[in-house]
């Protein structure tokens, strides 16, 4: 995930090639306009269900300060990457630190994982949230598929703190590539993972064309699953949840914090083998800046990292994707409901 | 946090509280073609039209302006010093063909993530039309105009400003209307560097869910903003050239 397709979801639009280029290893999470024609309202979780089975979830204290401790630090320069759901976190964490008394200044927006990974290198943000699988294939350059979401995380942490950064606590949530069908299909045909497709037998999986060829697509799928009766539905960027919608094809390829998932309709099957690898959100923190601002600063970050399960992210992306609603506001309402601020 | 959200949310034993967000409008939820609802919403608060069109227009006027001045005085020094053409022009043609998304990250590298980076990489833009279309102006003055200049005791200096530039104006102006109107669709790629002008609304809806609103509102500012500073060159034009309204009506 968050590499070329993506991308290629968001920009399909603007046919610019050497954005495609620039833009690379960027962002995915923009349901395009194609969504469900049902989109609920209930901001609540109702029901994504969790592709991940259990992820790790760290070792950082994680109790959220009292008082102002970050009052008197040096202020802090946070980036995040270009495409909504970083906004959010950006905004999540930003908020959280301000409400303990830190400075924090957010820079919005960067770019791309390497962009800001140089930024943060070359020292112009101390500190921006990315995603665990992401560190470990493109800024690491590991070419390997790590089985497990410690692995994964593991080499992250080892990358980072080769480059004189920390990695936090990871995140519940994570925001991989995935597999979908309509929960009324799941029940009829009783999937709970992608295992059980294997009794299914023949079945439609529609996604972008390029998931035709890649691992985390129908190359995984017929060789880790062994789904050899699967047939590949190539459909345009961003409307699998459509052609679903439609009852044109039994399954589709989607990220997991995909907006439309909000909705309830769609059962996600959990990949028992992981092959979608994974992706669970790290703040990336240089350790210079972690020594200055004291435990509290750390802390406080666990503790937002502690609240971002799957229905929270879904339900605040959502919030920001098909409502259009300020992400700043939706990072908000979210920290205040949960005693943040 | 109100109790209401806390009954608004369903979570876990141990999970997040995930309040209500609120609900759109059925056009916003739907992403309709235009939802005049929350354009309006959006005209001077968080999205903010009016000051990213405000925005649009500084970066317009900076990058026109800068690239006329420099564009002029290579204009009137090659009309004088004709070997200079070809190799400004040259420079200038190369500069017009980079592809701008790809100038802009060029730049980035050497000037970094701001103001100048952009300016400079819009300037570059204007050149050509600008020097181009300036020389051609001038150049058009027939030769018996100037030989009668000349005759009549005009130093070069008086023969430049009093007959060739006036002249010229029609030429000149129509090489800004192009450059102006092509700097403030460019300059939404400028977004692309800096989060400023109407170009970053467009980024943002390409990478938050597509939201046609948002395409649509900068896009038609856009057009209504080119539109607006071409008849502006148009005005400055019969002000300038009053001689031509006065052949116009007679």
């Amino acid at each position: 995930m968050k590499s070329f397709s993506p991308v290629g979801r968001t920009l399909g639009t603007v046919a610019a090639v050497s954005l495609a280029i620039t833009l690379s290893a960027c962002g995915n999470s923009s349901p395009s306009s194609g969504g469900s024609s049902s989109q609920q309202s209930s901001g609540s979780s109702s029901g994504s269900a969790s592709a991940s089975a259990s992820v790790p979830t760290g070792t950082g204290n994680s109790t959220l300060p009292s008082g102002q401790p970050g009052k008197g630090k040096p202020p802090i320069v946070m980036g995040d990457k270009n495409f909504s759901e970083e906004y959010l976190l950006g905004e999540l964490y930003s908020q959280a630190l301000r409400a303990k008394g830190f400075t924090v200044t957010l820079k919005g927006n960067i770019g791309s994982s390497t962009t800001i990974n140089a930024a943060l290198q070359g020292g112009k943000i101390d500190m921006y949230p990315e995603y665990a699988g992401v560190i470990y294939t493109e800024l690491a350059g590991n070419s390997d598929k790590p089985r497990s979401a410690a692995k994964t995380l593991k080499g992250a942490t080892a990358y980072e703190n080769k480059h004189g950064s920390a990695v936090l606590n990871p995140t519940p949530f994570q925001d991989a590539d995935g597999l979908a069908s309509t929960k009324a299909y799941a029940q009829k045909k009783g999937l709970k993972t992608i295992d059980d497709l294997k009794k299914v037998g023949s079945f439609t999986y529609a996604g972008p064309p390029e998931n035709a060829t890649r691992y985390q697509g129908v190359v995984g799928l017929k060789k880790a699953y062994g789904l050899t009766k699967l047939q590949f539905k190539p459909v345009p960027i961003g409307s699998q949840y459509q052609a679903l919608d439609q009852g044109k094809v039994d399954t589709i390829a989607i990220f997991t914090t995909d907006a439309q998932l909000a909705s309830g309709k769609y059962a996600v099957l959990t990949d028992t083998k992981g092959i979608f690898g994974f992706q669970q959100v790290v703040p990336v923190v240089k350790k210079s800046v972690l020594a200055k601002e004291g435990p509290a600063f750390q802390q406080t970050l666990n503790a937002v990292s502690k609240l971002l399960t799957t229905d929270a992210v879904v339900a605040m992306n959502k919030a920001v994707q098909i409502d259009q609603q300020d992400p700043g506001e939706v990072a908000k309402k979210f920290l205040q409901a949960n005693h943040v601020l | 946090m109100t109790p209401a959200s806390v009954l608004a949310s369903v979570s876990g034993a141990d999970g997040p509280n995930i309040p209500s967000f609120g609900q759109s409008s059925s056009c916003v939820r739907n992403n309709g073609t235009f939802c005049w609802d929350w354009f309006t919403q959006n005209w001077s608060s968080r999205v903010d039209f009016q000051a990213r069109l405000i925005e649009h227009i500084e970066l317009t006027v900076i990058a026109v302006a800068i690239g006329f001045a420099i564009a002029f005085v290579l204009a009137v020094l090659a009309h004088r010093a004709r070997w200079m053409v070809a190799p400004v022009t040259f420079v200038a043609s190369l500069l017009y063909t980079i592809p701008s998304l790809a100038a802009f990250q060029i730049l980035v590298t050497i000037t970094g993530i701001n103001d100048l980076t952009v300016e400079i990489a819009l300037v570059s833009y204007t050149l050509l039309i600008l020097f181009t279309n300036t020389l051609a102006g001038l150049s058009a003055v027939s030769p018996d105009v100037v030989d009668a200049a000349r005759g009549n005791g005009l130093t070069d200096r008086q023969i430049l400003l009093g007959v060739e530039l006036p002249l010229a104006v029609p030429t000149i102006i129509a090489g800004l209307r192009v450059a102006v109107v092509t700097i403030i669709s460019l300059a939404t790629v400028a977004a692309f560097i800096v989060p400023e002008g109407l170009g970053k609304p467009i980024f943002d809806a390409l990478n938050a869910g597509d939201f046609n609103t948002k395409f649509i509102a900068s896009g038609v500012l856009c057009i209504l903003l080119a539109l607006l500073a071409d008849a502006m060159f148009v005005g400055l034009q019969r002000v300038l050239t009053p001689w031509a309204s006065a052949r116009r009506a007679r």
